[in-house]
């Protein structure tokens, strides 16, 4: 028979996403009835192919292997339904025969990465995962000016794809298909192998060991009591090659030799999404769902109608989206596309004469009107599925049965969707976990997220203030599945794992700012244990600290907790103490850390709102007589930052605590003539920051600042212009307006003409003073 | 022969198929393919007729530089006998690739309704010599045909240029001939149906408002093809080279074809403007509100050729390039001077020492 290797053995090469090969793989079994078909897969996951194959099973599904310890390092194998593996798989279930996978273990697969990662110092040249099925073709998408490029360019073709649909996935001989793809392998391994053998030998090795591995394993089937001739091996085109002479094989020693780590494998469900190249990952083709409408096309025989139900689905699309297009487009795209492919010699449209068809007839030219509908109908938004427990890690099962039990099921789809929930206590359910289904959600999601699980993303809320509303944009990805066997590795169950997280981030946790945002976490993940914890943290970091600026942040977190904390039923008794003793700590150390530049200034300023927040809210909790009492003493010092002291002038005077006439006092030494500009400019810019409408009804503040102006000297009057700019720059037209009819009473004008020659144009000497400002040398200011 | 040959040099512009005579012959002759009713060639003759390729021993010239796949479209679109609607900003070449289409197709390109806003459904369809009209009475001899309506008699290909500026009403006349490929005429009593072959070639612009849009209806009855502007920088230069050596060789211009670093500078200068922004991306710039083509630079081009032949030495100086730059962009008054002064400060200025005489002497024509 022919393809008979020489010890007998039928060798099948594919390419591993090709409905046209998992046809003739099917077409081939079906003439010759073996009685075992081998297919390249990690060998250790043979016993997988039974659920693979299982009739619940929905591809596309993938075998996700990872390593049992850290790092983790993990290797995937995709199934779609058109992969000739799977149906090989499958035939063999339906007729008794043996199926097993022959290449190496994936113990091996990423111990020998590991090597090679060590080798390399960084990633290892071997791309990821199901590139290293020794897919030929994909090698392409690295090397620009390859081979392939080259083939298809000689063949007329605009692209290495299109070349192979017409020439493989369109070649409807079955011997045919399969004689032309072992000549085109053997003689493209001819054309490259010496070039990898000297530029990437480590490639090279890496496949000379697994095609070694693999003879062995064919070997052995042999062994076991196969008949040769009754052996099917489908492999990728590359390795067909390699495998026809049994001479070469893998001694135990040798296998035993190679590096290995353990590792556990797991099916997964994998998504069209994932496996079209737009998600990143090297394997996979560009249109799965465009090739699975090829299959089942074939499947029933019908394979020339496929451009007619591509272009149709196009079209639907189009439609579904509000742009009417008719039928007679319909036809006449489909008339195109087969006089696209008749100038290349072709007997059906490729995918690309499909896409430009429908652009030109679809879109009227217009490639955005229908790129949207063309992208679902390449791609596809299916997802595969596998049933209940089939081969899962604990964790995955405990998040299927949270999902379950917080009716989230729905939301495992890979179309995102908003959910909006109401922390709140539903009253109008009898059980108390109906009454806080939502709140459990979040702490479900906000665990989720410590995991690194990106299965809900929080939207930003617009109401600020609701602390009962949350947003989440929830939506379920392959990506999703495998994060969450990564984190099998941190735990059995959700919560182990999530508290394993939050321990680990405690202990390398050394600033208060990171603290109180761990509290924060704890909190939003309901773990008791680990607030504690987070908060023990806390203490004993505020303890050494003295930046008053972190201490404010914690400070106003913790608080923000307490306020607030009973809404997601959290005990915040245990956070009082420490608040308190934060508080006192950003008081002790207010009028210490005021003594700092203007930089820094700013940071204090929102420090010191923080605190006097805290201590308007909480007044029960902070001390606020020693607040009131380190503000004065701020605000009288001559030697702190002038703004500090002017914001805590402000403050004292919105909460009445110093009395009118200190007030009065105070602005006049302040601005008294022969005070430096940035001290009494500077001073008076703090002040302003708060309360304006306080300042705004204090005619002698004005009267004060008009007299302190009028005195400064000119070089001293332009410093000063510096500050008032500054403060005034943040007031309201309003406030301004307010200012120039204040200043006009003063100066005795009218308060229109004060307006006018205020929001008036520029005279033009003054345009030129203003100018010559501008070589002013503001020194360090 | 020889008279034949210089009567012919005479003419200011010769149509593409006699312009490339040799190239179309050579084509015919190597031809393997199966040829459709009505062509002259098959269809990947006409492609390589396009693209540039070899026929035998004979070079032929790439005539449409660019996108490959955006000309086996348009050849696949006339091979399914539908007709061809090219759209694009002006100057992207729409005009020159139906007469070529047409010349390989048909042999041909003369078939031609050029579309402004007095095009009148007559020059559609058909009208009628009244002399004889009033003499005689409506007879065969005194219709007039329209190049759609010959045409259709001869199984070729007709041009429609500008399609959306002639009236909505003369448009809709194509609706008809297109779905039922018949043109009747009841004072006849007979109608004119298509032979195979038929097809017609339409342009259209994308860039001037106030010009009729075309109908939905008329649309549908159209493959449309977008012709973009050239993706790349080496793809444009390369373009803009070929046209101008061929122009200055029929106008006999006398001055030498500008050097390869005067194409580059006319081309970078007209792509940054086009697209709003430098060529490395780094800088944005205000677009003119004029149109900014691969035909303008080409046309720039000759021109200064023209000045420096005419008014100075016959070498190409920055000068004349300035002074074509000038007539080119700026053209409305007001704006885009400023657009061009701000392009000349922020960017041509830093260009550094190569660019320094021109950028001098731009400066001095936009004062």
């Amino acid at each position: 028979m022919s393809g008979a290797t020489v010890a007998g053995v039928h060798i099948f090469g594919v390419r591993h996403l090709s409905p046209g090969g998992a046809r003739h793989v099917l077409e081939y079994l079906n003439e010759l009835q073996p009685t075992a078909v081998l297919i390249e897969g990690p060998g250790d996951a043979s016993a997988e192919i039974r659920h693979l194959t299982h009739a619940v099973t929905k591809p596309p599904v993938a075998i996700l292997a990872f390593t049992e310890d850290l790092p983790v390092r993990t290797v995937l194998w995709p199934f779609a339904v058109y992969s000739p593996e799977y149906q090989g798989m499958k035939w063999a279930q339906e007729h008794g025969a043996e199926a097993e996978f022959i290449d190496l273990p994936s113990s091996v697969t990423l111990g020998l990465q590991d090597t090679l990662r060590q080798e390399t110092g960084g990633r290892p040249e071997l791309k990821p995962v199901a590139d290293e099925q020794g897919e030929p073709a994909e090698e392409d998408v690295q090397e620009p000016e390859s081979v392939y490029s080259r083939i298809a360019r000689l063949a007329g073709e605009h692209d290495y794809d299109m070349y192979w649909e017409r020439n493989y996935e369109h070649n409807a001989s079955s011997g045919a298909y399969r004689a032309a793809i072992l000549a085109f392998s053997a003689h493209m391994r001819e054309l490259s192998e010496s070039k990898e053998r000297s530029d990437q030998p480590r490639e090279y090795a890496y496949n000379a060991l697994r095609e070694s591995y693999m003879r062995r394993q064919i070997q052995r089937k042999i062994e076991e009591g196969h008949q040769p001739e009754k052996i099917v091996v489908i492999c990728g085109a590359y390795h067909a090659a390699a495998l026809a002479d049994l001479t070469d094989v893998m001694s135990d020693a040798e296998l035993a030799s190679l590096p290995s780590r353990a590792t556990k494998l797991t099916l997964m469900p994998y998504s069209y999404y994932k496996l079209s190249t737009m998600s990143g990952y090297g394997a996979g083709n560009a249109a799965p769902h465009y090739f699975q409408m090829m299959w089942e096309l074939m499947a029933s025989g019908r394979a020339e109608e496929l451009p007619h139900l591509y272009l149709s689905s196009v079209a639907r699309q189009v439609r579904g989206s509000g742009t009417h297009r008719s039928t007679a487009e319909v036809i006449e795209a489909v008339r195109l596309a087969e006089s696209l492919a008749a100038l290349h010699g072709g007997s059906a449209p490729t995918l690309r004469d499909l896409r430009d068809a429908a652009q030109t007839l679809l879109g009227h030219g217009d490639l955005a009107v229908i790129a949207d509908s063309l992208a679902r109908i390449d791609v596809g938004t299916n997802i595969g599925s596998l049933a209940d427990g089939v081969s899962q890690t604990p964790i995955q099962d405990d998040l299927n049965r949270l999902l379950k039990r917080y009716k989230l099921e729905k939301y495992k789809s890979t179309v995102a969707s908003d959910l909006a929930l109401d922390l709140r206590e539903n009253r109008r359910v009898t059980s108390s976990e109906a009454a806080y289904l939502d709140l459990h959600r979040s702490v479900l999601f906000h665990r989720l997220e410590l995991l690194g699980i990106h299965f809900a993303r929080k939207v930003p809320s617009s109401q600020s203030g609701a602390t009962w509303a949350e947003h989440w944009m929830v939506q379920w990805s392959p990506e999703v599945e495998i994060e969450v066997v990564e984190s099998t590795l941190l735990g059995e169950t959700i919560e182990v794992a999530a508290a394993y997280v939050l321990r680990e981030k405690l202990l390398e946790c050394r600033t208060i700012t990171e603290a109180s945002a761990l509290i924060v976490t704890a909190c939003e993940c309901a773990m008791t244990a680990q607030m504690e914890e987070s908060s023990r943290v806390l203490q004993s970091l505020a303890v050494d600290s003295r930046d008053v600026v972190s201490i404010a942040v914690a400070a106003r977190e913790l608080a923000k907790i307490i306020g607030y904390g009973d809404i997601r039923k959290v005990d915040t008794a245990p956070f009082i103490p420490l608040l308190e003793e934060l508080f006192r700590r950003g008081c002790l150390f207010l009028l210490d850390a005021s003594g700092c530049n203007d930089e820094a200034a700013a940071l204090m300023i929102s420090a010191m709102n923080d605190l006097n927040t805290i201590s308007l809210e909480h007044s029960e909790i902070a001390d606020t007589a020693l607040w009131l009492q380190e503000l004065l003493q701020l605000a009288q010092r001559d030697d702190r930052n002038p703004r500090l002291s002017g914001f805590a002038c402000a403050i004292l005077m919105e909460r009445a605590a110093i009395p009118a006439g200190e007030v009065a006092a105070e602005v006049s030494r302040r601005l008294s003539p022969g005070i430096p500009a940035d001290l009494g400019a500077g001073w008076f810019e703090g002040l302003s920051m708060r309360n304006r409408y306080g300042l705004l009804s204090r005619m002698s503040l004005w009267e004060q600042l008009n007299d302190y102006i009028n005195a400064l000297e000119d070089e001293e009057f332009k410093r000063a212009l510096v500050f008032l700019r500054r403060a005034f720059s943040t007031f309201s037209p309003r406030e301004k307006t307010m200012i120039s009819e204040l200043l006009g009473e003063l100066w005795g004008v009218n308060t229109e003409q004060a307006a006018e020659i205020l929001t008036g144009e520029l005279k033009e000497e003054e345009a030129k003073m203003l100018d010559d400002l501008n070589d002013f040398d503001f020194g360090d200011l | 022969m020889s008279t034949e040959q210089e009567q012919l040099q005479d003419y200011m512009r010769l149509p593409a198929e006699v312009l490339y005579k040799d190239e179309l012959e050579a084509l015919r002759k190597e031809d393997t393919g199966r040829i459709p009713a009505g062509w002259q060639m098959s269809p990947r003759s006409v492609l390589t007729f396009i693209a540039g390729g070899m026929a035998g021993k004979t070079v032929i010239t790439p005539k449409y530089i660019g996108n490959t796949r955006l000309i086996e479209m348009a050849v696949a679109t006339l091979v399914t006998d539908r007709a061809l609607l090219l759209i694009g900003e002006p100057g992207t070449a729409k005009s020159w690739l139906s007469e070529n289409l047409a010349a390989a197709i048909y042999g041909n390109s003369g078939m031609v309704v050029q579309g402004t806003a007095g095009t009148s459904e007559e020059h559609v369809r058909y009208s009628w010599n009244y002399a004889m009209l009033l003499a005689n009475g409506p007879t065969p001899e005194a219709l007039v045909k329209s190049p759609i309506m010959r045409a259709m008699e001869d199984g070729g290909i007709a041009r429609f240029e500008e399609i959306s500026r002639c009236a909505s009403e003369v448009q809709d006349a194509l609706i008809s001939i297109l779905s039922e490929k018949t043109i009747s005429v009841p004072e006849l009593g007979k109608e004119t149906s298509a032979r195979k072959g038929f097809s017609i070639i339409a342009t259209a612009n994308t860039r001037d408002r106030g010009v009729n849009e075309m109908s939905a209806a008329l649309k549908r009855r159209f493959n449309i093809i977008v012709l973009p502007a050239p993706s790349d920088l080496e793809t444009e230069l390369s373009i803009v080279k070929k046209r101008v050596a061929e122009i200055a060789s029929s106008y006999e211009l006398q001055a030498a074809v500008p050097a390869d670093e005067a194409l580059l500078k006319v081309v970078t200068i007209f792509r940054e403007l086009r697209s709003g922004m430098t060529l490395d991306k780094k800088e944005k710039v205000k677009t003119p509100a004029g149109v900014i083509s691969t035909a303008e630079a080409i046309s720039l081009l000759t021109n200064s050729m023209a000045l420096a032949a005419s008014f100075g030495s016959g070498e190409l100086t920055d000068g004349d390039l300035a002074a074509g730059l000038q007539g080119a962009i700026v053209k409305d008054d007001d704006k885009d001077k400023l657009v061009w002064k701000e392009y000349l400060d922020n960017v041509m200025k830093k260009k550094g020492a190569d660019w320094r005489g021109l950028y001098h002497a731009c400066k001095e024509m936009n004062e």
